[in-house]
């Protein structure tokens, strides 16, 4: 139904001279949904979901990447072995019939008969001027879909269909509550029958019994009209309730995707492991995998593996920078193995790939420290070689590599570079 | 049933509106006053002889020189049962015994009817202006802020002055004067309100739903946008008022042109008040600051009545 | 054993323009000391306002018709109750608000110092123009400078030759408080012990490290005028007025203190897990990420050895992994602090992960309360049955919503609140209003359908 590829989503940052950061908040992002199904996307807040459901439907451009829309199989299968064998004439050919990124305003505007969005608040997402009856019409006529005639007998046909009393067109947002808000918000977006919906956290605004209401509309309009649907939220049980497939995102990419149960009760990646465990379950004590640390920031963003910082299970070539191991290493010269250094021990970055230890040439007992720490202190596994030069201890790290989606045995992939084919796993390995 | 229940709900809300306004003794106070002038200004308007007024567009009624010759160069009384407000010496040929009671509610009539014209139309122009800047953004934005921005910039006085000078001093020059000052109050307004409504996601939704930028403006955004505005309008008429009677006192119109207009009027009474005869320009002077003032107690009202927080 | 709060039939009105919303209407519950209580229920319950109601923080349109909240023996709100049953329908805010600054001055002494309370939004609860260690210090400087005092008069009266024994103290009775304290008392060293303790439980520095760090405790950077007044701080408890006019030197005072509210501060954010304390006390709120913010707000609640600590969705505003770090937070800590925990949230999967007991509110009133595990294995009120049926789940078991809609506080049923809703009410239900009835194990359940025959 619908296939992005290599999406990517840069926010500029307008710093004072104009320079060219920018926040990633999309990166490098592939997801497909296939006709009727639903797919679940989940992460936490800052890791990209909504700008990806928002590219999706063109509410924004794409900094960079490809989107397929109404794609037969076929046609998909044609394409992906024509990008493999970069044949750019048969790529472009596919992409100008398919593509969402080289229509034209008109042609969009038909388009978006095919695919609409219902948003998280229910208080923001309906004109608080309009009559439900406009707001459930608009899309109908804005896209020429029907006439206003038959428009407005659909409204009250739709009004029915999530559940309302047809007599509610004529009444105003204000004097509904936040459920019945996000039924009309249901109502209008699929009042022209679209075969894409993407929903950005239906449900998170609404007490839990309303929650369970609406889900089972979705759920009922899903089965009974063959909707494709992109689930994006952050509550996993919501996930594990409609969704197929499950997408799991961190910091602008993609982790880890499968099919819901097998990514949901057996998680392969560290971080889709670790939020598996945070979420709390009525009734079952969680034996948790604590993550350290925040979620990271989109400006400048850790190399290679964005989640490596605060991995439990980072090893060598997992992205750490020269800066990182300085710091966990001067914390633990100043600390625990204070003893053996002192005072006069100074740790300095120097590059991207180098640390320098002033102060000592005791380079021997900085590699047993290291061989000591580096099961809690992850960032000590990326230790290559440490050598005395100069009067100092001179430290070097491994190069980072950049992961990408590997697939797991049971057919599902995994952004781990645990799982790239031609790396042994590594000692104690959790 | 449905429908008396939604009748309900939006009279309820109609009937709180009302509570929270009546709720605000001064505000009270000043709609009072406000609906006094309106009320003059209409019956002026429709039926000027219930209050006695006869021509209502003239300070001096035609011929009265001829019917009424005992008034030549008689000098202006003070306030009294005949005449409430005293009465007034038209300088320059010597005509007395103009009632002022009567000159002041023709000139309210006037003066009301230019401040509506001035506020509505330039904030029609402005918000306008304003809210297609602040959707569209970049470029327009830009030209748009630099060019209020020049407007700012002149102190309004010396603007309106210049804009007479340059096309001629008639009241509708004035009027159009002020206009050119006043709308870039509300491309700024109207453009800040967009700003902050264009984010919400009721406005995606419309994107999404397939409208085109025009009806998103219009169906979306104006609606929301008008009613801080239209507040916004009913407290500028004082202020509008209180500038172009500002502006008519100091002599933008020159003395030929006889209008009544309680700037004007109080112009005159300028050089009749050294003399001694004060009500000249107390009256006219006095009920321009009521009314002005009596706009922005009810301002007041009316804010309380927009802002869902102090409204509940 | 008493409860440490005890909450009896409050009700709370709300008088709008709109209409009278009435909040809480008969509110019983309990706090056992030591205990962690959790208040659950969807949004217009009244549970946030029962928090405030206990913290005396309720807005001045708040009357409080009825009911009472006891702490140590006093009814806090017996004042604006008082006034309430006065006036009865005359009810003025703005005379109220005079009843409310008399609150405030009786509560001082109370609020942030017996019962303090962690709100939702940490953002919004700290203030962002002031350094983290600050708003630390000052919670501990206003409701306590004694203990500030006695620290820095420690230190200044500690010579390397006693914290030399002090340490050596430390390793025979590998970090003992109560021998530690009385070495203290014995010394006139009595402050010195909470620093020293410090130190001595720090996991991540090595034990020479930890030594040199005690050692350095000696001397503080106060000179002989400020000494003196400091000495008399430490004492009473608040700065002798014959200093307090003197605007320099009670200044001086003050920034000698709030400073030793830093040092404090750092230890409080290193026992709640925060890594280099040293730097983020002389951050500001929106260097911190979500997470860190919260745990600020929990240290300053936390400051003043509070008897009741009160949190009102304290996991609302951050993730899910943030959030597990915050849970886990509040497990160590309600084992090493004596107070007793009143969390609320509308997520009862949070709940069950750190309560002893569950409270869930409808409609301002308190419908069921019982231990943890049975009330979410055996929930007796068709209500808290309703809810947990529908909370989605992994295993993707169907859901059910409840049908209807939470009622307009303005028009509360009439009986049982819930009984527009429920499908087991009958006759009884629709008329009196149901009493706590006891069932089973240490439950009460608010429902007809329980009461003995």
């Amino acid at each position: 139904m619908i296939a992005a590829y290599g999406l990517s989503k840069f926010f500029p940052i307008r710093g004072a001279f104009r320079s060219t950061t920018s926040l990633k908040a999309v990166d490098d992002v592939g997801l497909k949904i296939q006709n009727e199904q639903v797919v679940g996307l989940v992460g936490e807040s800052g890791s990209g979901k909504s700008t990806v459901g928002r590219c999706l439907i063109r509410l924004l451009k794409p900094t960079e990447g490809e989107i397929l829309f109404d794609i037969p199989d076929s046609e998909l299968v044609e394409y992906e072995k024509a990008r493999a064998e970069d044949a750019t004439k048969r790529v472009d050919a596919i992409a100008d019939r398919f593509s969402l990124l080289r229509r034209s305003s008109s042609e969009l505007r038909s388009l978006r008969r095919l695919a609409n969005i219902v948003f998280q608040d229910p208080y923001s997402s309906l004109n608080p001027r309009m009559r439900l009856a406009d707001i459930i019409t608009e899309p109908m006529l804005s896209t020429r879909f029907c006439t206003r005639a038959e428009a407005e007998i659909r409204a009250r046909e739709l009004l029915r269909e999530v559940g309302l009393p047809e007599f509610f067109e004529d009444r105003y947002p204000h004097e509904l509550s936040g459920g019945q808000r996000q039924r009309v918000a249901i109502a209008r977006a699929i009042s022209t029958n679209p075969k894409l919906l993407i929903l950005d956290e239906p449900t998170s605004a609404l007490d839990v019994s309303v929650q369970a209401q609406i889900l089972n509309l979705l759920r009922g309009l899903q089965e009974k009209y063959g909707i494709s649907m992109l689930l994006i939220t952050h509550n996993i049980a919501v996930v594990a309730y409609l969704a197929e497939y499950v997408y799991v995102m961190y910091a602008g990419k993609i982790m880890e995707w499968g099919e819901k149960g097998k990514v949901l009760r057996d998680p392969q990646h560290p971080y889709t492991k670790a939020l598996m465990s945070s979420v709390p379950v009525i009734g079952e004590t969680m034996t948790r995998t604590i993550l350290r640390g925040d979620p990271p920031n989109l400006v400048s963003p850790p190399i290679a593996c964005r989640f490596h910082p605060r991995c439990p299970v980072a090893f060598e070539v997992c992205g750490w920078s020269a800066e990182e191991v300085a710091e966990d290493l001067e914390y633990l010269l100043a600390g625990k193995y204070y003893e053996g250094f002192g005072d006069a021990v100074s740790v300095i970055a120097e590059g991207e790939r180098t640390i320098t230890i002033q102060g000592t040439t005791d380079a021997e007992r900085i590699r047993e420290l290291v061989g000591l720490e580096n099961e809690e202190v992850r960032s000590l596994k990326s230790v290559e070689a440490i050598d005395v030069s100069d009067g100092s201890t001179v430290v070097r790290l491994h190069e980072p590599v950049e992961p990408e989606m590997y697939p797991a045995p049971d057919g599902r992939q995994v952004k781990c570079l645990l799982f790239r084919p031609d790396v042994s796993p590594p000692t104690g390995n959790a | 049933m449905a429908t008396v229940l939604e009748h309900k709900a939006r009279f309820d809300e109609l009937k709180l509106s009302a509570r929270v306004f009546l709720a605000n003794k001064t505000a009270v106070a000043g709609l009072v006053i406000f609906l006094v002038f309106m009320g003059d200004a209409l019956i002026v308007q429709i039926a000027p002889g219930v209050l006695g007024v006869t021509y209502p567009n003239d300070v001096i009624p035609p011929q009265f020189t001829q019917t009424n010759p005992e008034c030549d160069n008689m000098p202006p009384e003070p306030p009294s049962l005949s005449h409430p407000f005293g009465t007034f010496e038209y300088g320059q040929q010597g005509i007395g015994c103009l009632d002022l009671l009567q000159l002041v509610m023709k000139a309210i009539r006037i003066d009301i009817a230019i401040a509506f014209f001035i506020v509505l139309v330039g904030a029609a122009i402005g918000t306008l202006l304003g809210v297609v800047s602040g959707y569209v953004g970049k470029w327009l934005d830009e030209v748009l802020m630099r060019v209020t921005d020049v407007f700012f910039s002149v102190p309004f006085l010396i603007l309106a002055l210049a804009v007479g000078y340059v096309i001629g001093r008639t009241l509708f020059n004035m009027a159009l004067a002020l206009i050119i000052i006043w709308w870039p109050l509300y491309a700024r307004y109207g453009r800040s309100l967009t700003l902050t409504t264009k984010e919400a996601t009721f406005i995606e939704s419309a994107r999404a739903s397939g409208s085109g930028r025009l009806k998103i403006m219009f169906r979306h955004l104006l609606p929301n946008v008008l009613p801080p505005i239209l507040v916004q309008i009913s407290l500028d008429v004082g202020t509008v008022i209180l500038i172009f009677s500002t502006l008519a006192f100091i002599g933008f119109l020159p003395s030929n042109v006889l209008v009544p207009e309680l700037g004007a009027i109080a112009n005159f009474g300028l050089d009749l008040a050294p003399l001694g005869f004060w009500w000249t320009v107390v009256a006219p002077g006095g009920v321009i600051t009521l009314f002005a003032l009596a706009v922005n107690l009810m301002g007041d009202g009316l804010r309380d009545v927009i802002d869902p927080r102090r409204r509940s | 054993m008493s409860d440490a709060l005890a909450i009896r039939d409050l009700q709370v009105h709300f008088h709008t323009r709109r209409g009278l919303y009435k909040a809480l209407n008969g509110v019983n519950l309990g706090l056992r000391r030591g205990e962690v209580l959790g208040i659950a229920g969807e949004s217009g319950c009244g549970k946030t306002t029962l928090g405030l109601a206990v913290m005396s923080l309720l807005p001045r349109n708040a009357s409080i018709p009825g009911g009472k909240v006891i702490f140590d023996k006093k009814d806090l709100v017996n004042l604006p109750r008082e006034y309430s049953e006065r006036v009865g329908d005359r009810f003025n805010p703005k005379e109220n608000e005079r009843v409310l600054r008399r609150v405030g001055k009786a509560m001082t002494g109370i609020r942030g110092r017996r019962i303090s309370m962690v709100f939702q939004e940490p953002m919004t609860s700290l203030n962002p123009v002031l350094p983290i260690g600050f708003q630390v210090a000052e919670a501990i400087y206003v409701h306590d400078p004694a203990l500030l005092a006695r620290r820095v008069l420690s230190r200044s009266k500690a010579t390397p030759a006693l914290l030399k024994e002090l340490m050596a103290l430390l390793v025979a009775t590998h970090g003992d408080e109560a021998s530690l304290r009385k070495f203290a008392a014995e010394h006139g060293l009595a402050g010195i012990e909470e620093q020293a303790l410090f130190i001595w439980n720090r996991g991540d520095i090595h034990i020479s490290r930890k030594e040199k760090a005690i050692r350095a405790l000696s001397g503080a950077p106060v000179n002989r005028a400020e000494l003196k007044i400091i000495e008399v701080v430490a004492r009473t408890g608040s700065i002798p007025p014959q200093y307090a006019r003197v605007p320099v030197l009670s200044r001086i005072v003050r920034r000698v203190l709030i400073k030793e509210g830093y040092r404090k501060a750092r230890e409080l954010l290193t026992s709640l897990g925060i890594h280099h304390a040293e730097r983020v006390v002389k951050m500001y709120p929106h260097e911190l990420s979500g997470g860190m913010r919260q745990r600020v707000v929990i240290a300053i609640a936390l400051a003043n050895n509070p008897e009741i600590v009160i949190m009102d969705e304290p996991t609302s505003a951050v993730d899910v992994t943030v959030q597990a770090q915050i849970l886990e937070l509040v497990k160590r800590i309600r084992t090493s602090v004596s107070a007793s925990f009143i969390v609320i949230s509308h997520d009862l999967a949070v709940l069950a992960e750190v309560c002893d007991r569950i409270a869930i509110m409808y409609a301002g009133r308190v419908v069921e309360v019982a231990p943890t595990d049975q009330i979410l294995q055996k929930p007796l009120h068709p209500y808290t049955q309703l809810l947990i049926s529908a909370i989605p789940t992994l295993e993707a078991k169907p859901v059910e919503g409840i049908k209807g809609d939470v009622p307009d506080m303005r028009a509360v049923p009439v009986g049982c609140a819930f009984h527009p809703r429920c499908p087991f009410a009958f006759e009884k239900c629709h008329e009196i209003i149901p009493i706590d009835l006891p069932h089973g194990n240490d439950q009460l359940v608010a429902c007809w359908l329980y009461e003995a025959k």
